[in-house]
Order: C-alpha cells, then sequence, then structure tokens
C-alpha cells in the first residue's frame, strides 16, 4: 500500500478494511491494559516475573492446541497456575528478591517442558504455536475484540481496586506490612493481574513482544514522572502511542510485521530518552544553565 | 520546556522520522505483483502457489489470480502474513487455500473480514482431511484432478456468462496441460513397481502411493518432520538402519524443510552411493506452472531409481 503523505487520504486508508478496525480495537485495549499494568511491575522489579508469564503462555498455547481450546483459555490457565506458583514458592513479599527470581525460574522452565511435551503430542503442525509466539494481528475476528474488551475491563477494574495498597506494598513492603496491608496475597494477586494483561494481548503482540509493551513505556514514563497517577498516565499514553504507529506503519510499510515496528518505536523511544536523562547530558544541561545565568 | 517533555518531545521526533524513513525506502517494493489481465476480470487470490497455478491456467484471462505463499526458499509450514496479504484477501473475490492445519493464517485473515459474496474453497475440506492429516495434498493426482474440476466449478458459478470458456480451460488444463506429468508417472509405476524408497517427510506419501513405490520409512519419522516435532530415538534408529543396510534404492528429500536431521540423514544416504533426490513444498522455480515443476521432479526420480536399480 502507497501512503499518500495526505494525512486524511492515508487515515481514510487505514481504516479502508474491517480487518484494521479490529486490530486498532484490539490494540487500543491491550495498550491501555499494558501500560497500567507495565507501570506497577517495573515499579516492582518483577519484569523477570513478566517475562517469565508471557513465556509460559507458551505452554497454555500448545495446551490449548493439544486440547482444542481457544489460545485465550490456555493461556489463562497456564498463567494464572504459574503466577500462583511464583508467588507461593518465592520471597514472603515478593518484591524482586533472588529467591523471586529462582522461584519464577523453576516454574516458567517446567511450564516450558510441558508446552514442549503439548507440542509433541499434538497432530497438527507445531509451526501453529508461531501465531501465537508472535501474535497475528491482521486475523482479529469480532469475537477476539469483545473477548479482549471483557477481559480488559476485568483486569483494569481489579488494578483499580489494587492501585493503591498495592503502591504502598510495592515502595515499602516491611511499612506496608507493619500497617496490615496483606502484602502477599497482593502480590500473588498482581502476579495473576499480570498473567491476565499477557493472556489478552497475544492476539496483537504475541508472548514474545507483550513484553515490549509492559515493560518500555512503563520505564519510559518512570524516566520522565516521578508522581504515580501522572507516571501511569504517561505510560499508558507512549503504549497507546507505540501500538497505533506500529499498526498504521506496517500497514504501510513493504514488511508489514506488526510486532517488529512496535518494539522498533518502543526501542527507539526508550533509548532516546534514557541518553536525553542520562546524567552525563544531565550536566551538560545544568553547565548550560550556569553558563546562561552567569552571562545574564 | 522542561527537560523531561523536552527530551520526551525528541524521542517521538526521532522515532516518526526513522519510521517515515524505513516506509519511503521500502515503497519501491512494496507495489504487489500483479498480473495483467482483462478489466472486471474475477480477483483470485490462492494462498499456495501450487493451487494458485493450477486456478491460473484455469482462469485464463477471465480471472486475476494472485498467490501469497511463492518463496521456494522458505518453510510454507511457518509462513506469516503481511498487511498486503490480509488486503488481497479482503478484496477477493474467490479465495483457495490448503487448509488441513496446513496455513491456518489463511482462515485467520478470512475471518478477520467477514464481506457478502465471497466464495471460498478450502481444499482439505473438499478431500476430507483435517488438521492431523497429510496436508499435502497436490501431491496426490487425484486430489488435483478434484481440485481443478471444483474451481472451474467455481468460477462458472462466479461468472456464469463465461461458463463455456471455463470449461474449454478446464478440458485443456486436464487433457494437454497435465499430459507430460500423467505419463510420467504412469511410466514409474509401471517400471519401479514396489521399488523400496524413503522419503524425510511424509510430503512424499501421496506421491508414492500413487507411483506404486514402497516407502518404508517409519511413517512417525516422517510426520514429525513435517510437522516440526522431533522423531522419536526408534524411528531415528530404523531409518538410520534402513540406509546402512541398503534396504532402500533411493532417498527423496523435502529441501524447503532441512533440519541438522534430514542433511544428516542425506549425508549418510550419499556415503552408502544411494540417489538423492529433493522435492519441493512450492513450486520450484517460483514462475514454474504446476505441472513443469511436478513433472521435473518427477524425471529427477526416475532417472534416480533408473541408476538405482539398472531398470
Amino acid at each position: 500500500m502507497q501512503a499518500s503523505w495526505n494525512p486524511l487520504t492515508d487515515l481514510q486508508l487505514l481504516f479502508q478494511y474491517h480487518f484494521m478496525h479490529n486490530a486498532f480495537l484490539a490494540g487500543t485495549i491491550v495498550a491501555v491494559v499494558a501500560g497500567a499494568v507495565g507501570y506497577y511491575m517495573v515499579l516492582r522489579a518483577q519484569t523477570f516475573a513478566g517475562h517469565a508469564l508471557a513465556h509460559v503462555g507458551f505452554a497454555g498455547a500448545a495446551g490449548a492446541l493439544l486440547f482444542g481450546l481457544s489460545p485465550v483459555v490456555g493461556l489463562l490457565v497456564v498463567g494464572i497456575g504459574a503466577a500462583v506458583g511464583m508467588g507461593m514458592l518465592g520471597d514472603r513479599n515478593g518484591s524482586g528478591d533472588a529467591a523471586d527470581g529462582v522461584a519464577i525460574a523453576a516454574v516458567f522452565t517446567f511450564a516450558i517442558g510441558i508446552g514442549l511435551l503439548f507440542l509433541q503430542l499434538y497432530p497438527g503442525q507445531a509451526e501453529n504455536a508461531y501465531s501465537i509466539l508472535f501474535g497475528a494481528v491482521l486475523g482479529i475476528t469480532d469475537t477476539d475484540v469483545e473477548t479482549i474488551a471483557a477481559a480488559g475491563i476485568a483486569t483494569l477494574i481489579a488494578l483499580t481496586v489494587m492501585a493503591r495498597p498495592l503502591l504502598f506494598a510495592s515502595l515499602d513492603p516491611e511499612v506496608a506490612m507493619a500497617r496490615g496491608i496483606p502484602v502477599r496475597a497482593l502480590s500473588i494477586g498482581f502476579l495473576v493481574l499480570l498473567a491476565f494483561a499477557v493472556a489478552q494481548s497475544v492476539q496483537v503482540v504475541g508472548i514474545l513482544l507483550i513484553f515490549a509493551l509492559l515493560v518500555t513505556p512503563a520505564a519510559t514514563a518512570q524516566r520522565l514522572a516521578s508522581r504515580p497517577p501522572v507516571a501511569i498516565a504517561l505510560s499508558i499514553a507512549l503504549a497507546l502511542l507505540f501500538t497505533w504507529l506500529g499498526i498504521a506503519v506496517a500497514y504501510f510499510a513493504p514488511y508489514s510485521v506488526v510486532g517488529f515496528y512496535v518494539t522498533t518505536i518502543a526501542f527507539l523511544t526508550y533509548a532516546v530518552v534514557v541518553l536525553l536523562t542520562s546524567e552525563r547530558v544531565e550536566r551538560a544541561w545544568q553547565s548550560r544553565a550556569h553558563a546562561r545565568s552567569a552571562a545574564a | 520546556m522542561s527537560r523531561g517533555t523536552g527530551s520526551l518531545f525528541l524521542a517521538v521526533v526521532t522515532v516518526a522520522v526513522s519510521m517515515f524513513a524505513l516506509i519511503g525506502c521500502g515503497n519501491g517494493a512494496a507495489s504487489a505483483p500483479s498480473t495483467p489481465a482483462r478489466s472486471g476480470a474475477l480477483q483470485v487470490v490462492v494462498a499456495e502457489n501450487f493451487w494458485g497455478s493450477i486456478a491460473k491456467q484455469e482462469g485464463g484471462d477471465r480471472a486475476n489470480v494472485t498467490s501469497i505463499v511463492v518463496n521456494p526458499n522458505a518453510d510454507p509450514h511457518a509462513y506469516e502474513p503481511t498487511t498486503a496479504d490480509a488486503r488481497l484477501m479482503a478484496n477477493a473475490k474467490y479465495v483457495v487455500y490448503n487448509g488441513a492445519g496446513y496455513d491456518p493464517w489463511a482462515p485467520k485473515l478470512l475471518a478477520a473480514n467477514p464481506v457478502g459474496g465471497r466464495r471460498v474453497l478450502e481444499v482439505g475440506k473438499l478431500i476430507g482431511k483435517k488438521e492431523g492429516d497429510n496436508p499435502h495434498m497436490w501431491y496426490a493426482p487425484s486430489y488435483v484432478a478434484r481440485v481443478a474440476a471444483q474451481i472451474t466449478t467455481d468460477y462458472k458459478r462466479l461468472d456464469p456468462p463465461d461458463a463455456a470458456y471455463f470449461e474449454r480451460r478446464h478440458a485443456n488444463f486436464m487433457n494437454v496441460a497435465l499430459k507430460p506429468y500423467s505419463a510420467e508417472i504412469s511410466l514409474i509405476s509401471q517400471k519401479y513397481h514396489a521399488v523400496p524408497v524413503s522419503a524425510t517427510e511424509s510430503i512424499f506419501v501421496y506421491l508414492a502411493q500413487t507411483l506404486k513405490l514402497n516407502l518404508i520409512t517409519p511413517p512417525g519419522f516422517m510426520k514429525a518432520m513435517s510437522e516440526g516435532t522431533g522423531p522419536t530415538a526408534q524411528d531415528k534408529s530404523t531409518f538410520d538402519h534402513q540406509i546402512a543396510f541398503k534396504e532402500i534404492k533411493v532417498f527423496v528429500y523435502n529441501s524447503q524443510n532441512a533440519t541438522p536431521d534430514t542433511n544428516a540423514l542425506e549425508a549418510k544416504a550419499k556415503a552408502q552411493h544411494i540417489p538423492v533426490v529433493p522435492i519441493t513444498e512450492t513450486l520450484q522455480p517460483a514462475g514454474a506452472t504446476f505441472q513443469a515443476w511436478q513433472t521435473s521432479q518427477l524425471r529427477a526420480l526416475a532417472a534416480a531409481l533408473h541408476r538405482a536399480t539398472r531398470r
């Protein structure tokens, strides 16, 4: 598809087909959820848990193939099981300690092993799991959009309920525990939410690339804003921007792999923000400001 | 402007510029390959080019046929559709795809874009093969004939005024175009009846049955290779044994889905001076017709059988 470089015509071209409406609808829901959940994941230093929960999805997807279930169902079952397992085996407050890392790795590798067995038992093409690993954004049906919307709204409601105590428990688990906040239950609850977020995003970016939407917008937002509400809003906005741009670019570009564009845009944004907010640049800004005030 | 917003702004600009560069430099390559056809010709999209070649020959200048999977160097089992493919599917009046779990992306693209008045031919459904069965139906001459007949029936339904034209094209395809292909098949089946051969993949199974060759490779091995899972140790040792004791006369392998396992077997077969014949999933070269591609593979197979048996 040739881009006309006339914004209005290009927008019309972009929404000419039903499959693109579905891609944008599903992408929007996934981005909002990933941006919000991702903020807490990065804040709690649980990126490894997020990574692992995305990858245990492989077992869920392979199991769904084998038992003829919808991939989303398989991902939810395995993801929630893994989340509870990681929470139970891990450290008491579950905030990124070494014990958590070991628990996550144990559950994660076990799940991958089960996934491998499922694929071997599955009579069809093992490659069919590819669409789950990398997403199939062009093949989203109306029913898929409804499923993603329902799961997304449920996740956002649960996150809103947990938001304040979770923030407290994430920033200072010991004080939170002393104040009677159920830190451990919150920790397991959050992992389950994370599994939920991963399961619904499978259709759009796939389980390998969901990680980009969970981590990069949240990490970028945290470098730019310190107040939680502002950072969460910015994280959601960035996730939306990455997803929309990624889908739009893939529509006009020759190598139309949505996952590549979403992750590239996310990576470039994060890299530039890190460079510009690094200490060296900060010093340069400060010395320039000094020079200016000295001159004035 | 604060430093935070400043750096975010710069980041967005950098990203936007690089994305525009990406779109811009690729636009030349983006233009879809289009075949000249009469205006008002039927828009036909076929998932794989082996069926596409048949649809094209049967449609003549009354159908504008575009195939999606065409790269002879990639494994079509692992194909990922592009937005251009999704647009093609959305605009098509007639869609043909293999089915039987071979191209799960094709029904997905169709389901994501429901439109009225589109006809769809799922070859697996027509033949009665489902996911888990051997999906390589274009390697069975009888299935090829059934698919060709169904395509003609569908063409006639979509474009009734040209019914006689499509009938002529179909007769020509079956009786003239496929003649060397059918001749080569009956020659091999008569001359090399019951010769023991091996194959790395289930892609050769239907053809071996038609050719009346004795395909002694463990079926589990061929199925595992085709489906991208690992073969069992038992099946692998049986295959090794068959090569080491020269129980097979010819070794057939799928060059489009070569793995370290099949490469090692091919090397072993060559070391035993067993003739090796490569076959492919899709048209080779990409621009060949279905029958030219199949016939040249059959001739290579006949030559290998001749060398091995001196018949």
